[in-house]
């Protein structure tokens, strides 16, 4: 399963894309995995751009999911990342850095693994360029791939979907095909 | 119990001055107890157990005469603290049986029976377990019940340990109840001494106006008791935010030793109420009144929350060893800061929540980070505009280990469907200017300038709400995909001709 190989207990993954790439379509997905299977997850949100309704369609279980929003300022969101990752009985521990991600120290990234590796909580880290570099043990740059119109005519009445295209640019012990694997998100 | 009608049980603790210090000393049960009150010459009895009533000791006596007329017996002076927490403790054992009580006296609660039936069994069984949950904090209580406040305070009066009215049979019942059973003021006794009234038969079948002509106000509350009548509102009683239990000491400890009974004691009915109220002890705070009038304030933080007395006191000894008070101790107050009891444990199978410690000191500290509004759970108001969601405080326990049944995809397809598109929000959603072409956009520029074509656009879905007030709103939105590959939500205000980017598809 995609999650599973996304998400591993104790260790970070990186998730990169530009806008409209699928990159916020994927965290639900693993939101929504998490949840369901009665486990607690976090989201540190820097640019206050989760949608509650859209993750609730989604299958999201919003009762158990703890939603920080950063108000658009990244140290305060990092340091709540720090806090969230060293707290034992989160699943998961999700920060959407957004357009403008922070510069985040070597020396930090590698420290902010370290507890999650005590802790056991699986850190997701996503945003528009890599931030955590080789403290990541799992990197994914998504890519979008097309799109799909239904309706009769030359004009479209709706938005069918769109495919993202997911490619590892760092993977450290991670098991991941080595071509890139194509998903179809429905609008 | 008939449903549609109201029936109330009167949970009642006689003598309860003299009953919260039995609390504090169980051993004063077994003897002629007298509450005092007053500097000598002028100590005065307050209040007496059964024992020493047995013996003629009554509130009012100067200690003296009580003294004469029972030779063994012993005093103790009032203390408001063995009272306040005795009467909180009767206030929790009630509310774990019904959630809507009210504190009419010290010793004396209203429980309000509604609906309870279904779940405790019929009345006799609902006042036998009040009783028991009494006994459970220290406290020997009779329980009157009937349709009244009024009736089931009399019914709580007349001797048995639990005495049911059966509905519509009080007054037939209490008609020839003797009116010295209830306290009066004298000067009302003496009234209705001169009157000739000796049940309350008598004075409930005189002319409510009449009375109140002639007695005033006091009169008037006195036919209603009798009556059977409640004319005042019932005050719903709530729980305080702290667990306290005190007990003041007539002697000066000055070891270890002797001071770990008394707070094994005063833990021991801590944990009595908090096991009650389905709580558990996360943070202990211990005070030790001084005899050289200080006080000696310690907190024991315990590595997961308990329930039980004994390991307790065994840290709180360690803690006292390790910061033992600058002087001899007269007294000992004990705090706690609670943490719910969990229902039930989460699956075998599903992760461990956090302690419920470490989450609290997550939050608190989330919270002074990026303020109280920006945490919380997610929830969905039921509207139908947009983006409309509220935040509620994450309780660490919601729903735990209750796992969702279902696949989370589908292995046999090729490729298959990963799940529903996200949106990203834009808050506050951003003005754009945006080129129509037969009503469809075909061009949006924002602000600064900066423009794209569009590409393809579906739409438009109409949506509006609130037409009959005035905060009416009316959207028309558009999903488009602008030449530099993204795909927007676009929202047209109807109201005001504007547009806006509201949402990003991701």
């Amino acid at each position: 399963m995609l999650v599973d190989r996304l998400l591993r207990q104790g260790a970070m993954t990186e998730l990169v894309g530009p806008l409209s790439s699928g990159r916020t379509s994927v965290l639900t997905l693993c939101l929504r995995a998490v949840t369901r299977r009665g486990a607690l997850a976090a989201l540190v949100d820097v640019d206050h751009a989760f949608d509650p309704g859209s993750a609730a369609a989604a299958g999201v279980e919003l009762r158990r999911l703890l939603w920080v929003c950063g108000e658009g300022r990244r140290r305060d969101a990092l340091q709540a990342l720090d806090l969230l990752a060293r707290c034992p009985g989160f699943a998961l521990v999700a920060l959407d850095v957004g357009e403008s991600p922070p510069r985040l120290p070597l020396d930090a990234a590698f420290r902010l693994r370290q507890a999650a590796r005590r802790s056991g909580v699986a850190v997701l880290v996503l945003g528009a360029r890599r931030v955590v570099g080789g403290a990541a043990s799992l990197s994914v740059r998504t890519r979008h791939d097309r799109l799909a119109w239904v309706g009769p005519g030359p004009m479209p009445r709706r938005l069918a979907g769109m495919r993202t295209g997911l490619h590892v640019v760092r993977k450290q012990g991670a098991p991941w095909p080595a071509e890139t694997e194509r998903l179809w998100w429905t609008a | 119990m008939v449903d549609g009608v109201s029936r109330f049980a009167c949970v009642r603790v006689e003598a309860f001055a003299a009953a919260s210090l039995e609390r504090c000393e169980p051993g004063l049960r077994e003897q002629p107890l007298a509450v005092v009150t007053g500097a000598p010459p002028a100590t005065r009895v307050l209040d007496a157990n059964a024992r020493a009533r047995a013996e003629g000791v009554r509130p009012g006596l100067a200690d003296a005469e009580a003294v004469v007329r029972c030779p063994g017996l012993v005093r103790r002076s009032v203390s408001a603290e063995a009272e306040t927490a005795a009467r909180h403790a009767l206030l929790e054992a009630c509310l774990s049986v019904s959630p809507r009580l009210e504190d009419a006296a010290p010793g004396l609660v209203h429980v309000d029976l509604d609906g309870l039936g279904r779940v405790f069994g019929d009345e006799s069984e609902l006042g036998r377990r009040l009783r028991r949950h009494a006994h459970a904090v220290g406290l020997e209580a009779c329980v009157g019940i009937a349709g009244s406040r009024a009736d089931a305070g009399v019914a709580a009066r007349l001797g048995s340990p639990v005495h049911v009215l059966s509905p519509g049979a009080e007054r037939a019942a209490l008609a020839a109840v003797p009116l010295a059973t209830l306290e009066w003021p004298a000067a009302l006794a003496a009234t209705f001494a001169r009157w000739g009234l000796a049940t309350l038969g008598d004075l409930a079948a005189l002319p409510r106006a009449g009375v109140g002509a002639r007695l005033g106000p006091a009169g008037l509350a006195a036919h209603d008791r009798a009556a059977g009548v409640d004319r005042t509102p019932f005050r719903a009683w709530t729980p305080p935010p702290f667990w306290a239990e005190a007990q003041g000491l007539d002697w000066e400890i000055t070891t270890v030793p002797a001071l770990v009974p008394v707070l094994e004691r005063v833990l021991a009915r801590l944990c009595a109420r908090l096991a009650g109220a389905q709580l558990l002890i996360d943070v202990l705070e211990m005070r030790l009144a001084l005899g050289s009038g200080g006080l000696h304030a310690r907190s024991v933080a315990l590595a997961a929350p308990l329930g039980e007395a004994a390991p307790i006191v065994s840290l709180l000894a360690l803690e006292i060893e390790a910061h033992p008070p600058p002087a001899a101790v007269t007294g000992v107050a004990l705090s706690a800061r609670v943490v719910p009891r969990r229902a039930a444990p989460g699956g075998l199978w599903q992760p461990p929540a956090p302690a419920p410690r470490d989450l609290a000191t997550v939050l608190t500290r989330l919270t002074l980070l990026v303020g109280g509004a920006n945490v919380g759970t997610p929830v969905v108001v039921d509207s139908h505009r947009p983006d409309d969601y509220t935040l509620a405080p994450f309780d660490g326990h919601a729903g735990a280990g209750d796992a969702v049944p279902g696949r989370d995809d589908d292995p046999a397809q090729p490729h298959p469907i990963a799940g529903s598109l996200a949106l990203r929000r834009l808050r506050p959603p951003r003005p754009v200017e945006v080129d129509t072409h037969d009503g469809r956009p075909t061009r949006v520029r924002n602000t600064s300038g900066l423009a794209a074509a569009v590409e393809i656009s579906a739409g438009p879905w109409r949506l509006s709400g609130h037409w009959w007030d005035t905060d009416a709103w009316a959207h028309d939105e558009w999903d488009v995909a602008l030449s530099d590959h993204t795909l927007w939500r676009l929202s047209h205000n109807r109201l005001n001709n504007q547009w806006f980017l509201t949402a990003l598809y991701d």
